[in-house]
């Protein structure tokens, strides 16, 4: 009886075991190049827009070196639309045509600023110009 | 093809010496009994492993194609080997190709035969694409053993841009007097009437305006405009693109060039074309359909070089811009020496348009406020550049991608009939 038992458990487990290895995988996956996923690019001409909006906002100095001469060139040509110059535009237009805060920037012979640690132009107030200049 | 021990061998060999291992630890050798049949296969297999006589080939149905069509990939798989094999055959992707099915196929190949597996295949943009080797993977019968390689030899498919159908060209300034499709200023035997003038000696009597001649008491004859060609040369900017996951603008930009040569060169006109970029490429202008073919393969080949080098007209050689040629720049207006090159040739007196490819639809504002300020901040900025080549006669033509080149071209030509006199200058 212990001898017939010894038997059915060792066939059992035979049979177990070569479950096991037919369960076992016979070959690994292919391995294969991986798709080279396209980038995207984003322009300079924008990120160091995106860093001179940050910028200008902190300071009196980059806002009036680097913002004022790119709102000059839009505005000009905005204005160039409407046969008006930045030039030789009086300042009561000026002031009338694009606002207090845009015309304060982009007048002709603006000062440097004084106070060179002074904030610049917020972006919320950029925003802001941007859309006058918009509706121009 | 490199062999090695598949993954069930090392499974197989552990269970036989577990089996062997307790036999000794039990003090059992009934449990060695176990694990003599794992060493048997294990062994078996191992002795009796050959390496497969497989072989593959990758046969595409067409070479050359549209990037937005299809063709049929057939991997010819030949067993050289005097047994039947179980072979997994997976293409081998590259990023600008998508590839159907796109995983592991197996396919049982008879002894001394030939089993064939087709991929459909899909170039996702124009350009140069290899295709193959593939990878393969067999194993012997037992499945101790695997086998695997890349077969095949890589196979190059040639994918062209789309072309757009143009019904209107940007008319040229100045003709070559070269039998073409442009109404030269110039008179002379034509189709185009231009003037009356009175008769001289040597003019045919079937110029003679009878009409004019009895209002006038006097011969009169008539005077015509030629039909002339122009030489047009196609600058294609690749300093820097916009790109987004699917598309950038240099894809908008060569599908442009492409459709402009095919466009031109159908007029008789001479096109060549100059990649203008990091690295300068150039192909000097010629006739006919060898041109366009050469053209676009040379189109195919660009790409963006990030370069810090500067380069102005001098860099061209003088030959690939004929004087009094047509020249349109392809170009998204975003590096400064590309928006420098424009406003050089111009001064230079070339007869200019630029074709804007517009970065606009392929790049999005940032996440915060400022950069949506500074977003629109660009757009305004653009606008005033494309101004400002506008006041220097120069006419822009602005393509957004998804958008018809025709229109663009008519305002185009609408600006420069507007500013000849100063384009003439």
């Amino acid at each position: 009886m212990t001898l017939l038992a010894e038997i059915v458990v060792i066939v059992l487990a035979g049979i177990g075991v070569a479950v096991c290895v037919t369960l076992l995988p016979a070959a690994r996956p292919l391995r294969r190049r991986k798709a080279v996923p396209a980038g995207s690019s984003r322009p300079q001409q924008l990120i160091a827009l995106e860093r001179l909006v940050t910028t200008s906002g902190a300071s009196a100095v980059s806002a009036h070196a680097y913002l004022r001469p790119l709102l000059i060139q839009i505005v000009s040509y905005r204005l160039s639309a409407r046969g008006q110059t930045l030039e030789r535009m009086p300042e009561a237009v000026g002031r009338e045509v694009l606002g207090d805060r845009l015309w304060d920037i982009v007048r002709p012979n603006r000062p440097f600023p004084e106070d060179r640690h002074g904030p610049g132009v917020r972006p919320q107030e950029l925003g802001l110009m941007l859309e006058v200049i918009r509706r121009l | 093809m490199k062999g090695s021990l598949s993954p069930r061998t090392p499974g197989v060999l552990a269970l036989a010496g577990a089996g062997l291992i307790s036999a000794l630890a039990t003090g059992r050798p009934e449990l060695a009994l176990i694990a003599v049949p794992f060493l048997v296969f294990g062994g078996a297999g191992l002795v009796l492993a050959r390496e497969p006589q497989v072989t593959a080939a990758v046969e595409p149905s067409r070479l050359r194609l549209l990037e937005s069509e299809e063709l049929t990939a057939t991997v010819r798989v030949r067993n050289d080997g005097p047994e039947a094999v179980e072979v997994e055959v997976a293409p081998i992707r590259t990023g600008q190709l998508a590839v159907t099915p796109d995983g592991t196929v197996a396919v049982r190949v008879g002894a001394r035969s030939e089993a064939e597996i087709a991929f459909l295949v899909r170039p996702r943009r124009w350009g140069a694409h290899g295709i193959g080797p593939v990878a393969v993977c067999t194993r012997d019968a037992l499945g101790v053993m695997t086998w695997e390689g890349r077969l095949g030899g890589r196979v190059d498919l040639r994918a062209f841009p789309h072309e757009e159908q143009l019904r209107e060209l940007v008319a040229p300034l100045r003709t070559e007097p070269f039998l073409g499709t442009h109404v030269a200023r110039a008179r002379a035997d034509g189709i185009e009437f231009a003037d009356i003038r009175p008769f001289q000696v040597g003019d045919r009597v079937r110029q003679v305006n009878w009409r004019a001649t009895a209002r006038r008491g006097s011969l009169q004859v008539n005077q015509r405009h030629p039909e002339h060609s122009s030489d047009v040369v196609l600058l294609v900017d690749t300093f820097e693109e916009a790109r987004d996951q699917a598309r950038g603008t240099l894809d908008s930009a060569v599908r442009t060039a492409a459709s402009l040569a095919r466009a031109h060169l159908g007029r008789r006109d001479r096109v060549g074309v100059v990649d203008f970029g990091g690295t300068l490429h150039w192909l000097e202008p010629a006739f006919g359909t060898t041109q366009l073919y050469r053209i676009v393969d040379a189109l195919l080949a660009s790409n963006v070089a990030f370069s810090y080098a500067w380069r102005n007209v001098d860099s061209l050689p003088q030959k690939v811009l004929p004087p009094g040629a047509l020249i349109l720049v392809i170009t998204p207006l975003l590096d400064e020496r590309s928006i420098a090159l424009v406003s050089e040739l111009r001064m230079r007196g070339c007869d200019l348009t630029v074709v804007e490819v517009s970065p606009l639809d392929h790049v999005s504002p940032g996440p915060t406020a400022p950069d949506a300020v500074a977003y629109e901040l660009w757009r305004l900025q653009r606008e005033a550049l494309r101004a400002r080549l506008q006041s220097l006669g120069i006419g822009v033509a602005v393509w957004e991608s998804g958008g018809n080149l025709g229109p663009a071209v008519e305002e185009v030509n609408a600006f420069r009939r507007s500013a000849q006199p100063a384009l003439r200058a």
